[in-house]
Formats: C-alpha cells, sequence, structure tokens
C-alpha cells in the first residue's frame, strides 16, 4: 500500500520528528531541537523553514546579547495537520 | 537523523519516541520555594515580636521585604524564562499558577484594612493551593503535604488574633515551602531530579 495520500510535509523523518516534539510542548528553541532530533544545523534549518512556509509553525528570532536565538512553536494549522496525519497512519497500521 | 522512507510503523515510533523525549522532567523551582519561605519567616517574626515586645505602632513594616522578594523573583523568573530551551505547557501552567496567587494575596493585603487587618487565614489558604497543586504537577509529596500545613493552620489562623496569626504564618512556611524547598533542592544536586 502506497502512501500517497500522507501529508508529503509531515511524512519525512526529521520534519516529522520535529513536530512530533514540538507538539507536546509551548516553545523549543533550535539548539533544543537539534540536540533531539540529533539532526545537523544546516538540515535542520532547511526543514523549519520548509514547516513555517506551510503554516505548521511560527519562528521566532531574537537576540540575546550577541547570540541569536531562534525559537520555534506548532501552530493551529500545525497541530491540525499532526492529527490528521496520526489518524492516516493509524489506518495503515489497523489489523 | 537520516531523510529515509518511512513505514507506518517506523513513523509512529518516531513519534512516540519523540514526544517520549519532550516529556517533562521539573526543573528545580526550590529557589523561589526557599527565597518566599525566608522572606515570610523573618517577616512574619519580625511583625509578631514588634507588635507584641515592643511599642512600635508599625510592626507590619517588616512586610516591606516582600517588595525585594517580588523584584527578585521577577528578576531571576524572566532570566530562567530567556535561558530555557524548551518551554512546557506545564511551566506555563506553573508560572500562571504563582502569578495569579501573587495577585489574590496582593489583593487581600492590599485591602487588608477593609477586613480588619484578618489577612493572614486567607494567605494561608492560597498558599496551600499553590504549594499543593504544584506538588501534584511535580509529583513531589513534600510540597503536597505542605498544602495540607496550610489548610490545617488557616482554620486555626481564623479563630486567633492578628499577632498569632503571625505565628501561625512563620509556622506554615517553615513546613510548607521551606522543608519542601531545601529536600528539592537536595534532590537536584544528587540526582539531578
Amino acid at each position: 500500500m502506497g502512501f500517497n495520500q500522507l501529508d508529503p510535509l509531515l511524512h519525512s523523518q526529521l520534519r516529522l520528528a520535529v513536530m512530533s516534539l514540538l507538539i507536546s510542548v509551548a516553545t523549543a528553541d533550535f539548539v533544543y531541537i537539534k540536540e533531539q532530533t540529533e539532526s545537523t544545523a544546516g538540515n535542520l534549518s532547511v526543514q523549519l523553514d520548509k514547516l513555517s512556509t506551510a503554516g505548521y509553525i511560527e519562528i521566532t528570532k531574537q537576540f540575546e546579547g550577541k547570540k541569536p536565538k531562534t525559537t520555534c512553536k506548532v501552530t493551529k494549522k500545525g497541530v491540525d495537520a499532526f492529527d490528521n496525519y496520526v489518524k492516516e497512519i493509524q489506518q495503515y497500521l489497523k489489523p | 537523523m537520516e531523510e529515509k522512507e518511512l513505514t507506518p510503523q517506523e513513523s509512529m515510533a518516531l513519534i512516540q519516541s519523540m514526544i517520549g523525549k519532550s516529556r517533562k522532567r521539573y526543573s528545580d523551582n526550590s529557589f523561589f520555594f526557599l527565597l518566599w519561605g525566608w522572606i515570610v519567616l523573618i517577616a512574619s517574626l519580625t511583625h509578631f515580636y514588634l507588635a507584641t515586645y515592643t511599642t512600635y505602632e508599625q510592626p507590619y513594616i517588616a512586610w516591606s521585604l516582600t517588595v525585594v522578594g517580588g523584584v527578585i523573583s521577577g528578576i531571576v523568573g524572566a532570566r530562567q524564562g530567556k535561558n530555557a530551551k524548551v518551554r512546557n505547557y506545564s511551566d506555563k501552567m506553573y508560572g500562571w499558577l504563582w502569578f495569579s496567587l501573587g495577585m489574590a494575596m496582593f489583593t487581600i493585603v492590599f485591602n487588608g484594612q477593609l477586613i480588619n487587618w484578618n489577612t493572614v487565614p486567607f494567605i494561608l489558604l492560597l498558599a496551600g493551593v499553590g504549594t499543593a497543586v504544584s506538588g501534584a504537577m511535580m509529583g513531589f509529596k513534600p510540597l503536597q503535604f505542605g498544602g495540607f500545613a496550610f489548610w490545617i493552620l488557616a482554620f486555626i489562623a481564623f479563630r486567633q488574633p492578628e499577632n498569632y496569626q503571625m505565628l501561625l504564618l512563620a509556622f506554615g512556611v517553615a513546613i510548607g515551602y521551606l522543608v519542601p524547598g531545601y529536600i528539592m533542592k537536595a534532590n537536584f544536586r544528587n540526582n539531578g531530579v
């Protein structure tokens, strides 16, 4: 059985990991997400941009002294998309 | 993390593992319990002493210390929030719980004259709510026990004159804030939890 109907934005290992992480917290910063997903900064940055462009997450960039701090949080649209994705996955997993 | 085609099982396992990673590990909040425990203990005992053993007419002056506590709490809380890599919904709830209780306590004390300065029983009740709920959120029994202690002391305080209410308040923060605060601090130092 193919995965054609699944949301292609979520059906990717790193983006799904990011969304699963953000779904259960209020906000998380870039370094925390990078550590938890064990990803590289470059790849993570690209995937976060894709999720943000789709409106699934909100990215806030601030400066803490001279250090940039990027904070992410999931949006209502992102929560709905994640819920749908999980429901569809559950359909595939049904015996 | 490598990019590869996910199977449904892998997707589900990934979701579960990431959600598991972000499950709340409580941060060490002992600083605030110790700060407020000592401030209230010193202020209430000073108030009791001045009112009972001296002729000083403004024994409540001791409570100016709470302004210092408010400023320190604000600065430390803001700094912790800024430096935190992740903010859980429970952190947010925890912050709002104590902020709301702080506002309620301030409202009671500010309007204290209207209730003949019988503010302590109400303060004890509110402190009991905050302590017991914080304890339940963290799964930390000493705080829950402290919450019950506050409620029992509030029962007694309603039946005591203002001066003796101060002793009950001092006793309340000693067992409701300071004892759990020091246990929490020791737990974090020894086990990191």
